[in-house]
């Protein structure tokens, strides 16, 4: 398999999930969003839902995901996610895990707003 | 009949057992507490280098350093977040934290700066109150184990305190964790957040592609970076806290089997006397008996 790339995905707490992998799908606030090996550099947010990682060895790994961010780069792509857990299942589990992850998120888990106006000197 | 000063005395071995007892539990909870908080300091570090090399990434595609957390200004109020514990019996732990906090105050006061003082753990909260110093914040109950949700609300309340230009820099202070052994309190400064020097490494520019633009990018990324960097300080802190506290306790049940020791060498040398008058006594009595007797 000549085609593999590192993937690693984050949480705050653990890293989820790391390895080489053939491909892997996420969700992007603009819809769901394939990536396979030389992929164009991208920076891109995410949002609640399934990932789901194919490994080097052909296994698939679902894992959801809540919120956070991603980034393809040389052959590198890399999930900084707030939540993750990997799940055993398809996608509508890994979808249902994550929206679990997302409901067990305290409402203070919205990201932190930077306030406009700066009333300096 | 055992004479008061033997009576005595074994209470006082009874109410050192007592104690050793305790501080024993305690050092036992602590040591089985210290992997785990290590395995938390080093399960959070992977995300935190992410993050930073995305945001290098970010800023090398040309995102522009002109993000309000970034923003370098004259310095004229300063926040200072001082990570101690909740509670005592850690030895020196909290105090050395705070001491360094108070020495960093007083050079502060010198240079005719303002501080805004943000307290984790009671020790910080109760030290700094009773000084009169004022405190904009306090987070008590965290240290035990840090969740991220806690990290969160601490960053949140400096970032909001930066980006309204309350204060115009944060530093932390807190106990690094070096090994089991050696922990040293350490400061770390949080915001602005200097700009990661440009490596060599320093991706192509021009082929990165953003979702939403780089500045939403950067405006989320940001706070994120804040939140992390607090939640590996509180989590540095907690193993801290931890090893201290093993030590602190292991250092107080040596010392209680020593008094035990000494105690008991007393109680068994009063026994003696007290038997070796006795038998005097009988001795005594029975020759003077065997005096009238003749």
């Amino acid at each position: 398999m000549a085609n593999t790339f590192q993937v690693d995905v984050v949480s705050p707490e653990a890293t989820v999930w790391s390895g080489s992998a053939t491909f892997v799908l996420a969700k992007t606030p603009d819809g769901e969003l394939g990536i396979m090996a030389n992929h164009e550099p991208l920076m891109g947010s995410l949002v609640t839902g399934a990932v789901i990682v194919e490994a080097e060895d052909g296994t698939r790994t679902t894992i959801g995901v809540h919120g956070g961010f991603l980034q393809v780069l040389e052959n590198q792509v890399t999930l900084i996610t707030d939540r993750a857990q990997v799940t055993s299942g398809g996608r509508e589990e890994g979808r249902q895990v994550a929206e679990q992850l997302a409901a067990e998120a305290p409402p203070d888990e919205e990201p932190i707003e930077v306030p406009e106006e700066t009333p300096l000197s | 009949m055992a004479s008061a000063q033997l009576r005595d005395t074994r209470r006082r071995i009874r109410s050192v057992e007592a104690i050793k007892k305790i501080t024993r539990a305690m050092e036992l909870i602590a040591t089985s507490r210290i992997p785990k908080a290590q395995a938390r300091v080093n399960a959070s570090k992977p995300y935190t280098a992410k993050l930073i090399e995305v945001i290098e990434n970010v800023g090398a595609a040309g995102a522009g350093a002109k993000h309000r957390l970034l923003e370098q200004r004259e310095i004229k109020t300063v926040g200072l977040l001082v990570v101690s514990s909740d509670r005592g019996l850690a030895g020196s732990y909290s105090s050395n934290v705070i001491r360094l906090a108070e020495s960093r105050i007083r050079q502060l006061d010198r240079e005719d700066k303002d501080v805004v003082l943000y307290a984790v753990g009671k020790k910080a909260q109760a030290y700094f109150r009773y000084r009169g110093f004022r405190i904009e914040g306090s987070y008590l109950g965290v240290t035990d184990t840090p969740g991220y949700g806690d990290a969160r609300a601490v960053a949140s309340t400096a970032v909001t305190a930066f980006a309204t230009g309350r204060i115009d820099s944060v530093e932390v202070f807190f106990t690094r964790y070096q090994s089991a052994m050696t922990q040293t309190p350490t400061r770390v400064d949080l915001l602005p957040i200097t700009p990661p020097e440009q490596t060599e490494g320093a991706k192509p520019t021009a082929t990165y592609e953003f979702e939403p633009s780089p500045e939403e990018i950067l405006d989320r990324l940001l706070p994120r970076y804040v939140e992390a960097t607090v939640f590996n300080v509180l989590l540095e802190a907690s193993a801290s806290e931890h090893s201290a506290r093993r030590r602190a306790m292991k250092a107080a049940t040596d010392n209680a089997e020593e008094l035990i020791r000494l105690l008991s060498v007393q109680a068994n040398r009063a026994r003696q006397a007290e038997i070796t008058t006795a038998i005097t006594e009988i001795v005594g009595g029975a020759e003077a008996l065997a005096e009238t007797r003749r």
